[in-house]
């Protein structure tokens, strides 16, 4: 699985695709891939994560073989006409004109088509005589759009008669439904919307859209277990508790409470979500308890989806 | 001013802010407590979980409000003093609703089978979002309701949904329309060309650039559509008037995890350049924060340094379960890692809030919300203790 060109995160919203994608981005450059991290909504999050002040469309080294950039469609479309129209002043007069604007605002889908042509381009590119890039990591839209914008090329090839635009887009559908160039990574909670709309994401890409499927990453599980023996009998002891430790000992208790609640949520709905995708490599991932999500965490959460994919890995191996 | 008055001193509730904070949960909540108040609510919601949509009568889509009935309130022990009906915006019909309701009849079946409309209604940004607020203005303008609580939709920037309705007004501005719908553009490029040179050239290598030869399309979409674009620009300007206006609260619903709150940031100081009044912030799914009663200067705070001394209570309280014991502390001093997180990211978003702006917190509860109780079990943290609280209003 880490030897594809193109992995890209898809995931409901809040759901810690962003995060994700830069722990793995951080893996496949530690094992000594050339990567390029991408976001695709202009947050700078990614990159913030990073450790880059800020991003645009030029990628920004972050660490040895790590650099993030931007891609957003419509900068992604200037960039290609700029390719195709190669006179400076008549582009001028072209992005400056409303007809363009418009255009760009009216053609259906065309920001999306061009965002991931850019990342099929980068993946692809070359220098040199060598490829710019061992691996892209894209920091997917939330998972409606993510889904639109992998729709896209197959939907130009369809729909477009030929020309050139038809012609990439088939060489684009060709790229990201080849299992050993693309894998689409499906982030989600074990809860009950993210679950639901994880199996909605995986039924379109499997299906329709036919794009090999990466790991299903359910992040953020909730895993400690207190009986409710432990937790009553934790509750008496309060209540008998002198009365500086009757407070505290309370709280002890509704912590536990609370992180027992999760737990017993998050493993119902892991249990459905893999009886549903009984064929899909899982990956768990543990919930964090950090003040606040910086380097450290980061660095914590690599090396917990480091030692996930492990087993991950080896049963794909059994299988193939 | 606390969200209870707000709720009441309003008919118009809108919950704002990012996908996955619990807007939804949030937004009934509010409608609920409207409805045990007295008032004749409705909540316009847009992608419940199949459970809670269950309870509130979604099973079906439904453009229509139902009402609720009082057996369902009656079998979880509520009393509502009003009503409260729920309806459901169906996400991928919402562009034919807007065309049925207003195209001339005659025009209907050609713009549905237009293919530049079905790819405009599938991904153009913004769409869905006007639709609700379409919706949110008829539902002032019937006169039905005395409390209108709207869940906006799970946009990929909560902004998206304020500026939806400028965005497609200038999307339609009509001297663009006008340019598209001349004769040349379907009769197609070599007439254009001979009209305008540099259009023609303009257009030819953007399409030969993008693939879409979709000219023909566009230009009878918006012959067939005209009609229907003299009236949006009227109808988008009562629908801003009513999202400004005075009857109307924003409150923004977030979740103090730092991405999510950097968003919930970024709306708070847009909406006043929209003047859209923001109104309140419900903080959704906060970790409570343990602070020990009169420990001086400290302030009550439980750090780490006072794990040793939690373990040591935990050894008191459970003698011979040290294993138990210490999983215990362990879980607790985690917990409040992480409300001590939350309590300084949500202290500093508060202190950038414009004043007399409430901010209710919402415990992060361990449960899926789903039936009309569990919304009720809300209404303590959103408005306040049922003991000495003001009380539904009505």
């Amino acid at each position: 699985m880490l030897d594809r060109r193109v992995h890209f995160v898809i995931g409901k919203g809040g759901v810690g695709k962003t995060t994700v994608a830069a722990a793995l981005a951080l893996i496949l450059a530690r094992r000594g891939r050339r990567t390029l991290a991408v976001e695709t909504e202009g947050h700078g999050r990614l990159a913030a994560i990073l450790g880059a002040g800020s991003t645009g469309p030029q990628p920004v080294a972050v660490a040895p073989g790590l650099s993030v950039a931007a891609v957003d469609g419509r900068a992604a479309l200037e960039e290609y006409l700029e390719l195709v129209i190669p006179v400076r002043r008549l582009l001028r007069t072209i992005f400056a004109s409303r007809i363009y604007q418009y255009f760009v605002a009216a053609a259906p889908g065309l920001k999306e088509l061009m965002t991931v042509g850019k990342i099929w381009y980068e993946a692809t590119r070359e220098e040199a005589g060598q490829r710019a890039w061992d691996a892209v990591v894209v920091d997917a839209p939330a998972t409606g759009h993510a889904l639109q914008v992998l729709r896209m090329p197959q939907a130009a090839r369809d729909t477009f008669g030929a020309g050139l635009v038809q012609r990439e887009a088939a060489r684009i559908v060709g790229f990201l439904r080849d299992p050993r160039a693309t894998a689409v990574h499906l982030v989600t909670l074990a809860e009950e919307m993210p679950v639901s709309e994880a199996l909605e994401a995986h039924a379109e890409l499997t299906g329709p859209l036919g794009l090999p499927l990466g790991w299903v990453i359910v992040n953020r599980l909730h895993r400690r277990r207190f009986s409710p023996a432990l937790l009553e009998a934790l509750r008496a002891a309060a209540v008998a508790a002198p009365g500086e430790e009757r407070a505290l000992l309370a709280a002890v208790a509704d912590r536990a409470q609370e992180e027992e609640g999760w737990a017993a949520i998050n493993a119902q709905h892991l249990a459905a979500l893999r009886a549903a995708l009984p064929a899909a490599p899982f990956v768990e991932l543990p919930f964090l308890f950090v003040e606040e999500f910086d380097r450290a965490a980061l660095e914590q959460l690599a090396a917990l989806l480091e030692a996930a994919i492990a087993p991950a890995r080896a049963r794909a191996r059994r299988r193939s | 001013m606390t969200l209870a008055e707000l709720v009441a001193g309003h008919r118009v509730v809108i919950a704002a802010g990012s996908g996955g904070v619990g807007k939804t949960t949030v937004a009934a909540s509010i409608a609920l407590w409207g409805a045990l108040g007295g008032r004749r609510t409705v909540v316009l919601t847009i992608d419940p979980a199949r459970r809670l949509a269950a309870s509130l009568g979604l099973a079906s889509l439904d453009a229509e409000p139902r009402d609720i009935p009082a057996a369902v309130f009656a079998a979880q022990g509520l009393r509502p003093r009003g009503t409260l009906a729920a309806m459901m915006l169906d996400q991928k019909g919402a562009w034919d609703a807007l065309v049925e309701r207003h195209a001339p009849a005659e025009a209907r079946a050609r713009i549905l089978a237009n293919p530049f409309y079905q790819h405009l209604s599938q991904t153009f940004a913004g769409s869905y979002e006007y639709v609700a607020i379409e919706q949110l203005c008829a539902l002032a303008e019937s006169g039905r309701w005395d409390l209108i609580v709207v869940d906006t939709p799970p946009t990929r920037h909560a902004l998206d949904f304020l500026e939806a309705p400028r965005r497609l007004d200038d999307f339609l501005d009509r001297r663009i329309i006008r340019w598209f719908v001349r004769p040349y553009f379907s009769a197609g490029w070599s007439a254009l060309r001979a009209v305008n040179r540099t259009a023609g050239f303009l257009l030819r290598r953007l399409e030969q650039a993008t693939g879409l030869s979709a000219l023909a399309e566009i230009s009878d979409f918006f012959a067939n559509m005209s009609g229907l674009f003299d009236n949006f620009h009227e109808r988008i300007e009562r629908a801003t008037a009513i999202l400004r206006g005075a009857e109307t609260a924003f409150v923004v619903v977030t979740s103090p995890e730092e991405q999510v709150l950097g968003d919930a940031e970024y709306l708070s100081s847009k909406m006043a350049a929209l003047a859209m009044p923001l109104r309140g912030v419900v903080m959704n799914r906060v970790h409570a924060e343990f602070r020990a009663a009169g420990r001086g200067r400290s302030g009550g705070d439980v750090g780490p340094e006072d794990v040793a001394r939690v373990a040591a209570a935990l050894d008191r309280a459970l003698p011979g379960r040290a294993e138990e014991a210490a999983a215990l502390a362990r879980n607790f001093a985690d917990y409040q890692a992480l409300a001590r997180g939350e309590s300084l990211r949500i202290e500093h978003f508060a202190a950038g809030l414009p004043r007399r702006v409430p901010l209710v917190r919402v415990p992060n509860f361990p449960r899926d919300v789903h039936d009309l109780a569990s919304l009720a079990a809300m209404h303590v943290h959103l408005f306040g203790a049922p003991a000495g609280s003001p009380g539904p209003p009505g």
